[in-house]
């Protein structure tokens, strides 16, 4: 770009840029770096050569250069001197070295190692280096106690994994005409490369005329840009996709051929719920051409049978869409509308448009890159809030079974599965399962700990075979470690770019007392937050401009590497996360080990060359220029010539990767693993093992109420927390760039409810409000509009922090998660997902408790610069 | 000479403000200053309600109300259309702040230099290095990034936002993709009936 010496506008003043990878949220949008001549970065730009991001930043991308010049960052390593902890208890930080911070840390750690490993909790939540995510691995310690997992997707990943045999999922922009967007923001506002994809879908949209419709209880910015913002009750969203399931079975609505062929549909179930098998473990189906029963690999085979009952083997059997065709004989469009509110019409022309728009009838083909495929342009997308209820795998499943009808999996313009890392181009992720199916692979976060009794981990993840881990369970255990059969007690506690006690579901006051129960804390990170003030001693990490990496995080229409690389050196004295955690894996003896574990983690064992070897501390640049070299072949001076390896996903591993297998339309592994759990509890007198949810336990998403719809009655209201593109993603707030976009923005700024339901209440805008659910209260100020459902009260993510002195951000008069259970009556029996809704009763206040008054709350700057007629600017 | 306008399709903007973002960090502006703003207005009643997110800046009007009264010369027109404020000679009067009928023009306060936009009294060396082409005190406004302009650049908050919301061009140009969207889609100028004769346009 043109430098002129006189410029008053940052990108263009004398300088030099730099190729690298935004890290403000978890994704990998590639960006470009502006390093004044007096080395001052004054420009972070999206880089234009990525064809996922395309030179485009959302709102924080554009806010990076505010974490790296923060003032609050933590500048060297620092010992608590005050002993007493609280959250807003000064530390009284000490300065020291870096080798009397390794000598405190190392010592704590190895004195618990040597006593028992399970005493150490680790919380390393950098989703862009699962390198030291995996570190407690090295030492064969499988506690958890990050939210990433469960209050995302703790249903949805393991629900992605048997269907897609991938991590995330998406609507394949390039082709959809017809998107549905239930309880997320996908390609508006959040969730997959927010940047990246909001603008493949403003193309859809205005270039190609793709019709939107957005399903959630809040006018989303998704829902403002649809066509149609259909308002749902919370947690009722599983019985809406039923219903429409209901319609387009019952009207024939469906792509009857991909059901027979691509997937287990037509597999005959015995009465028990597993297929009918012959004595060598083969499924059997219908030959409706010939009236029997044939074995599905049968060279034979006429038209399978999706309908009707039989009897094979001696066994009464009905194929698997059968059986989801009973269930939704009560699902009807006007038995749903009771519990999800949508009008019965609404969801009969919803079916029928999605039905038709994914050229069904004519059987629509596609031709790309010499291959004829199904062209499924219509598809039904949903994310956070749509699938974090208790009942979750089962509501993941329900969504799945939309597409499932629409014959949409992984085809052109339809619902595509999408994988975390590829690790290198050639890796693709189908493989062959049993009886013609792909195998699942519910587990896309590595491995899990096997069943023990009593508990190898106080999250209790020994009993969530196929989940993620459910971190909420901690303090359940916590609360009860006797009744769990506990038989250590965490007490030294290991955090890399995490913040659980701002994450975390739950009040806060007991997540406190967790806290203190610790005896150590070390916390690795940047700048302070409501978790590094517990800590012991800090271990302050180089920022993103400042140090190496290489990641691809599951990028919707894209695959390849994306690579970090220091655009200045460390402003202050800080390690990268590389060096902090081998030097400690060193000195606690497990380096080898931990070296073991990244050639696992990382795919290094693919390529042997690249494999790390034992007795060598690996650096951050290292690490990156590996992950590159297996990526690509390419070597570190080509990444910093190209800055990433991003190209387009490959036709063959994003359409149909899975060719000539079958899709798990029913989950037969669900009766599987329920059933060896059992055999496992028992055997092992696991004394709750009768009171173990096993019925969540379902092979097809059924119609029970998730628990949240049954609290007490004077909890008359739904309460939902969310978030938009400003806020997508870990923190943000600390930003003053994003605190000066944020607070200006109604829905930030306020209890959100609809003016009919204040009316009912005898509230008005501004009110000052105690919310209070089952669980816990917060206080806030109440704001309206019509873009409510009347039955729920939303809160956004930006009133949701807890102040500290040293916090760097507001307090907000409480935080959404303490209003949320951390149980396990609200917690699926199957992937460990916590309840994210619950129900509230509301209280009008003459004035704001003394605690809020004690002044610095976000209402303060609130009042300040957005409140109407205080001078208000946006 | 080309004649520089924008066009904001109404139809792809998302409010997500990474406009307003990259345009605070491309021109160093302090705590609550913006060149440029994503409103958003909801109309209509549960359940037919819908919002809009409208960006906005400043309007570089032919006939610029804010030039018109600027009794110090301060407030100048460039040949190819954008309207600047020299920051040497702005005397901080307002006058131009009260005759701008869209609420574009900002004073940037002194204290608002001292403060920091971390409001520790801190000034980042970001801030540092941006806050020289300020004179504090002075009445200023968006200058559709001039110097990237003359760079052949398109400004800021265009080249980020992730929609392609934001179309800078030349007016007239016929063939500008601006000129062709204003055309093609019927773009519409803010409060016509003021007559500034706006060079930014609304499609939706
Ligand atoms: S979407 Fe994420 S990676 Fe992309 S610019 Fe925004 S914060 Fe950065
Ligand atoms: S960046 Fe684009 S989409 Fe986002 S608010 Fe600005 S104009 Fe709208
Ligand atoms: S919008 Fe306001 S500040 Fe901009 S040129 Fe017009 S009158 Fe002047």
């Amino acid at each position: 770009m043109a430098a002129n010496p006189k410029a008053v506008h940052n990108s263009i003043k004398p300088g030099r840029w730099v190729r690298s990878t935004c890290k403000m949220c978890l994704h990998s949008c590639t960006n470009l770096i502006h390093v004044t001549e007096d080395g001052i970065i004054n420009t972070v730009e999206g880089d234009p050569t990525n064809p996922s991001n395309r030179g485009k930043l959302c709102p924080k991308g554009n806010s990076a250069i505010m974490r790296h010049y923060d003032p609050n960052r933590f500048k060297q390593p620092l010992k608590r001197t005050n002993p007493e902890k609280g959250p807003n208890v000064d530390p009284k930080w000490q300065p020291i070295s870096w080798d009397e911070a390794f000598d405190i840390v190392a010592g704590k750690l190895k004195e618990a190692l040597a006593d028992d490993p399970r005493r150490i909790i680790p919380s390393l939540e950098d989703f862009q280096k699962m390198n030291i995510w995996v570190w407690p691995l090295a030492f064969g310690n499988f506690n958890f106690f990050q939210s990433g997992g469960t209050m995302c997707g703790g249903a949805y990943h393991p629900v992605n994994g048997y269907i897609h045999s991938a991590f995330a999922a998406a609507n394949d922009a390039k082709y959809c005409n017809f998107w549905v967007n239930d309880g997320t923001g996908d390609g508006f506002s959040s969730h997959l490369h927010a940047a990246a994809q909001s603008y493949w879908v403003a193309n859809a949209r205005v270039d190609r005329g793709m019709k939107c419709v957005t399903v959630e209880p809040r006018l989303s910015i998704s829902g403002a840009k649809s066509e149609e913002w259909v308002p749902i009750r919370p947690a009722t969203d599983r019985h809406f996709a039923l219903s429409l399931c209901h319609v387009m079975v019952s009207e024939r609505w469906c792509d009857f051929a991909f059901l027979r062929r691509d997937t287990n549909a037509p597999y005959l179930v015995g009465p028990d719920g597993y297929f009918v098998r012959n004595a060598a473990g083969k499924v059997y189906v219908w030959d409706e051409t010939v009236g029997q029963a044939k074995l599905w690999d049968d060279p034979t085979l006429g038209k399978l049978a999706l309908e009707g009952s039989y009897t094979v083997e001696g066994k009464a059997c009905k194929p698997a869409f059968q059986r989801f065709r009973d269930i939704l004989a009560e699902c009807s469009p006007e038995a749903m509308e009771k519990i999800t509110t949508v009008p019965a019409a609404t969801v009969r022309r919803l079916a029928k448009q999605l039905y038709d728009a994914a050229e069904i009838a004519r059987d629509s083909k596609i031709e790309i890159d010499g291959r004829i495929l199904p062209l499924r342009p219509a598809a039904y997308n949903y994310y956070r809030g749509a699938q974090g209820h208790k009942l979750g795998f089962q509501t993941n499943h329900a969504f799945k079974m939309v597409n499932f009808l629409l014959g949409n999996i992984d085809a052109p313009g339809g619902h595509m599965g999408v994988t975390l890392d590829d690790q290198w181009v050639e890796h693709g992720h189908i493989e062959p399962g049993e009886n013609g199916m792909i195998k699942p692979t519910p587990h896309q976060l590595g491995p899990v700990p096997p069943f023990s009794w009593p508990p190898q981990t106080f999250h209790l993840m020994d009993y969530f075979p196929v989940g993620v881990h459910p971190p909420h369970l901690n303090l359940e255990v916590f609360m009860n470690p006797e009744k769990y059969g506990l038989e250590f007690r965490p007490d030294t506690m290991v955090v890399c770019h995490s913040n659980p006690l701002w994450a975390m579901q739950g009040p806060r006051e007991k997540w406190f007392e967790f806290m203190r129960s610790m005896k150590f804390i070390v916390v690795s990170d940047i700048i302070p937050t409501e978790t590094t003030q517990w800590a012991d001693v800090i271990l302050p990490s180089h920022d993103v401009f400042e140090s190496w990496n290489m990641t691809m995080i599951e990028p919707p229409h894209t695959e390849g590497m994306c690579m970090r690389q220091p655009a200045v050196p460390p402003l202050y004295d800080t390690k990268s996360e590389e060096e902090i955690f081998t030097e400690l894996a060193d000195r606690l003896g497990v380096l080898d080990s931990y070296n073991q574990v990244l050639n696992f983690a990382l795919g290094f064992v693919n390529k042997p060359e690249l494999m790390l070897q034992p007795g060598i501390r690996y650096t951050d640049k290292e690490i990156a220029r590996r992950k590159g070299l297996l990526w690509n072949g390419q070597d570190l001076d080509w990444y910093m010539e190209h800055g990433h390896a991003v190209t387009e996903r490959r036709n063959d591993k994003w359409y149909r990767p899975w060719e000539g297998l079958r899709l798990h339309f029913y989950i037969e592994d669900m009766l599987k693993q329920r059933d060896d759990l059992r055999a496992k509890m028992d055997a092992a007198g696991v004394p709750y093992r009768d009171t173990w949810a096993w019925d969540d336990y379902q092979p097809l998403p059924t119609t029970r109420l998730d628990p949240v719809h049954e609290e007490p009655p004077e909890y008359d209201l739904y309460g939902i927390f969310f978030k938009d593109i400003q806020l997508n993603f870990g923190e943000s707030l600390s930003n003053p760039w994003i605190q000066d976009i944020v607070y200006r923005d109604p829905v930030h700024i306020a209890f959100m409810l609809n003016p009919q339901t204040a009316a009912k209440k005898g509230l008005k805008a501004t009110d000052i409000l105690k919310v209070e659910s089952p669980y816990g209260r917060i206080y806030g100020r109440l704001g309206l509009s019509e873009g409510w459902h009347p039955d729920t009260l939303g809160v956004s993510n930006s009133l949701s922090r807890a102040k500290g002195k040293l916090g760097g951000v507001k307090h907000a008069g409480g935080h959404f998660n303490d209003l949320l259970p951390y149980d396990l009556r609200n917690t699926d029996g199957v992937t460990g997902q916590p309840e994210t809704v619950c129900k509230l009763r509301i209280t009008r206040l003459d004035d704001w408790p003394q605690f809020l008054k004690d002044g610095g709350s976000v209402y303060d700057l609130v009042d300040e610069i957005a409140l109407p007629g205080k001078g208000r600017k946006h | 000479m080309a004649r520089y306008g924008m066009v904001f399709d109404l139809k792809r903007c998302i409010g997500c403000n990474a406009c307003v973002v990259g345009c605070k960090q491309e021109n160093s502006l302090p705590d609550g200053v913006f060149f440029t703003r994503t409103l958003s207005q909801e109309y209509g009643v549960y359940p037919t309600v819908n919002r809009v997110y409208i960006p906005t800046l400043c309007n570089h009007c032919e006939d610029a109300p804010c030039q018109k009264v600027c009794p110090s010369g301060a407030t100048y027109t460039r040949p190819d259309g954008i309207v600047m404020v020299d920051p040497e000679k702005c005397i901080g009067c307002g006058s131009c702040a009260v005759a701008c009928p869209y609420d574009q023009r900002t004073e940037l306060k002194a204290e608002s230099f001292k403060a920091g936009l971390f409001g520790t009294g801190e000034v980042t060396p970001f801030e540092k290095q941006g806050y020289v082409r300020f004179t504090p005190g002075m009445v200023t406004k968006c200058d559709f990034c001039s110097g990237r302009v003359d760079a052949g650049l398109d400004p800021a908050c265009v080249v980020t936002c992730p929609t392609d919301a934001r179309i800078f061009g030349d007016l007239d140009d016929p063939n500008s993709k601006a000129s062709r969207l204003i055309r093609e889609r019927g773009g519409r100028q803010p409060l016509p009936e003021k007559n500034t004769r706006p060079k930014v346009y609304y499609i939706d």
